[in-house]
């Protein structure tokens, strides 16, 4: 009795492990570049993102069927709903624009996300984004992904600091047996006036975690980004980044414009 | 030296760090104390507050009660006051809305000694005027939202004055507070005091004793907001009020309301005619704020049920519906000291450093900065608030008048020791400088004059 039960958790540990370590790199995203902070939209809200990436110097040739990232134009709808004071939802429109292949639709995806609230009074601000999705072969050969993202991020005086570790894995694919990658995100800016903040955020896809790719074949890109803090309602966040590896676009320009809409009934006692 | 002022290196987490040392000339050990006891009596220690049974706050009070006791004086007669402080940090205690001396009215800014731990103070006081006024910590938080007017350390005081009409049957003692303050960023991106715990005189809605009274009985409500950082709005299901003072002061205009709203340190005493006889809830009237307990179950003799609460739709409240119309040239001979209010940006994960005139205190209240003002003579402050947040303006040990809010006329008969300046917006307000010695203006928000909102105005 005894035995078996052991055999049974060593099974369940194989099964997950063969679920979780089975990855390698994927074909890079770059239409959404955003590194997250931890609160959530509050509730009855809505924030609608436009993400405007282009890559004056990327990849230029096909690779396994998959058009190359050089001078394509990504628009990113992003709309997140608030749901309660600590969870949200959101949804991604990718699209690309390209010399020769005009405006293409890219794919979805579907992001929930929940936060530590308020009345755990951490030290940091806490939360966890799942997000998983449909990207069409053309552009990304894993056409079904998963991504859990923890968020952890912390204001002190004019200094932010914000960290995703997030854990990305090929649901449909070529990649589908390469199991769990590691694709961390880090920012850090410093506010030099009341609407201007400025600092560096750092993407990375360092491959299977356990097995991380050589530097050679790893995705790094650094971004020089300025966030304006015009007034609550907009969210705008502008940059310039670097991919000094061989697998990673060398040049890429990213924008993001959001604009927040209440649905709350704005009774003065409510 | 009339003229002399604090040194600007000297501030407030200074001093208190420095009182423990300065305190010998007035604190009393156990063995010098004189026998016969003291009229008025204040010991401040730690205290577990029960706002519900699942709400159990450690802090500190006076007498070992939220709010601290009630005391009379009779205006004019001389009280002997004894308080002994029994925590482990300096203390002092503030009494709001009186006429005292510069060293016993308890602002370390004024010259007021702090209590060292352990310590005991004592002196004699002449209360005046007469009205409802307060007592408190004086102290500071900084980012230790349990402390200072974070804390339970407040009571009501009621000054009577020689003859009192009083028509009313009874009077009724409220204290608003707000608890477990937390520093978060707002929706204007900065770090503000959010609260978990709301309570009246202690007690979360539906967890303290009912208040019981009779039908036809007159009831005069003295309503305190003791909140560190709040404004509260009030109103009583199936009553109004009958506002006829306002910080202890009668007002010029006595009327009947549907609901008050007081700034952090206002009072209002108002008369409640109990002519609907039913269980009924008198609470704030933002549905989040009473969600997180500010109410309080009041029921008449041989009714029964469950309390009944109407939530009204809109806020109201206008100081100037008290106030009689002024006389812009009543006064030719006042002067104008104009205060601007604005902050300065400290990061989004810092509050702000509040500033008077451009310059925060200590820097502020150099004899060179601040207002040097002549015994007898009749000033208006004019202040301006640039800043996005109101402001609840305070000035020690004066009472001023209510002169011009904004844009409108000028207004009489509204005398008060806090006026609410709206963002953006301008009030402005008169008293005459007859009590000489360093007096302390600032703005009441804990957080606020933690940050450098106070000012220190010298006679010369």
């Amino acid at each position: 009795m005894r035995n078996s039960t052991i055999k049974l958790a060593a099974n369940a540990i194989f099964a997950m492990a063969a679920i979780v370590c089975v990855r390698s790199a994927v074909a890079q995203g770059n239409y959404e570049i955003q590194v997250y902070g931890a609160d959530t939209v509050a509730p009855k809200t809505l924030m609608a993102e436009l993400h405007s990436n282009f890559t004056p110097e990327g990849q230029k040739y096909y690779i396994d069927g998959v058009i190359p990232t050089n001078h394509q134009e990504h628009e990113t709808l992003e709309l997140t709903e608030g749901i309660t004071s600590w969870s949200e939802i959101g949804f991604y429109v990718f699209t690309s624009e390209q010399d020769g292949h005009g405006v293409q639709w890219v794919g979805d995806h579907i992001r929930p996300r929940v936060r530590a609230p308020d009345s755990w009074h951490l030290p940091v601000g806490l939360s966890l984004s799942t997000e998983v999705g449909y990207q069409r072969a053309v552009y990304s050969p894993d056409t079904w992904t998963w991504e859990i993202r923890p968020i952890i991020d912390k204001t002190v005086g004019r200094w932010y600091f914000a960290v995703n570790p997030a854990l990305e894995r090929t649901l449909h694919g070529p990649d589908v047996n390469q199991g769990l990658g590691f694709s961390p995100g880090v920012k850090v800016s410093y506010d030099f006036t009341r609407v201007v903040s400025g600092g560096v955020e750092y993407y990375a896809d360092y491959g299977r975690l356990g097995a991380f790719d050589s530097l050679h074949k790893q995705q790094q890109q650094i971004f020089v980004v300025a966030d304006l803090n015009t007034s609550p309602k907009w969210e705008i966040n502008v940059g310039v980044g670097v991919g000094p590896t061989a697998s990673t676009d060398h040049l890429i320009v990213k924008g993001i414009l959001g604009r927040r809409f209440d649905w709350r009934h704005h009774s003065p006692v409510e | 030296m009339p003229n002399s002022v604090s040194r600007p290196t000297l501030t407030r987490r200074r001093f208190t760090q420095l009182s423990g040392m300065a305190i010998g000339s007035l604190a009393l050990s156990g063995a010098g104390r004189a026998a016969e006891a003291p009229d008025v009596m204040l010991e401040i220690g730690p205290y577990t507050l029960e706002a519900s049974p699942k709400h159990q706050i450690r802090t500190m009070a006076y007498n070992g009660q939220i709010p601290g006791p009630l005391f009379r004086m009779r205006e004019g007669k001389s009280q002997s006051v004894e308080i002994r402080n029994r925590t482990k940090d300096p203390e002092i205690v503030h009494w709001h809305g009186l006429y005292l001396p510069a060293d016993i009215d308890g602002a370390m800014e004024e010259g007021t000694p702090m209590i060292a731990p352990g310590a005991s103070t004592r002196y004699t006081m002449t209360p005046k005027p007469a009205g409802f006024r307060w007592y408190h910590t004086h102290t500071f938080a900084g980012k230790n939202l349990t402390k200072a007017q974070y804390s339970g350390l407040h009571g009501f005081l009621l000054i009577e004055p020689h003859d009192n009409a009083a028509a009313y049957d009874r009077e009724i003692f409220l204290g608003l507070h707000d608890w477990n303050g937390q520093l978060l960023s707002s929706d204007d991106g900065y770090m503000n005091p959010v609260y978990d715990v709301a309570t009246i005189n202690g007690k979360m809605l539906g967890f303290g004793d009912p208040i019981k009274i009779k039908q036809g009985e007159r009831v005069m409500m003295h309503i305190l907001n003791s909140s560190p950082t709040e404004v509260h709005w009030i109103s009583f299901s199936g009553h109004s009020f009958k506002v006829v003072a306002l910080d202890g002061n009668p007002v010029d205009q006595a009327q009947t309301v549907s609901m008050l709203r007081l700034a952090p340190a206002e009072r209002v005493s108002a008369i409640v005619e109990m002519n609907n006889p039913g269980v009924w809830v008198l609470g704030e009237v933002r549905k989040h704020v009473q969600a997180s307990g500010m109410g309080i179950v009041i029921e008449y003799a041989n009714s029964a049920g469950k309390p009944v609460w109407t939530q009204p739709e809109d806020l109201k409240w206008n100081y100037r519906q008290f106030a009689a119309p002024g006389d812009a040239a009543q006064h030719q001979d006042t002067k104008a000291i104009e205060l601007n209010f604005d902050s300065r940006f400290q990061g989004h994960g810092n509050e702000e450093l509040w500033r008077i005139n451009g310059l925060s205190y200590p820097q502020n209240s150099t004899a060179s900065n601040s207002p040097i003002l002549q015994t007898g003579q009749r000033y208006r402050l004019v202040m301006k608030n640039k800043s996005m947040d109101d402001h609840p303006m305070h000035l020690h040990r004066h009472t001023f008048e209510v002169r011009r809010i904004g844009d409108s006329g000028e207004i009489a008969g509204v005398r008060k020791d806090v006026v609410l300046v709206h963002a953006g917006g301008t009030v402005e307000v008169e008293f005459v400088a007859d009590n000489p010695g360093k007096t302390l203006f600032h703005c009441h928000q804990q957080d606020h004059m933690d940050r450098g909102f106070m000012m220190v105005f010298h006679y010369a």
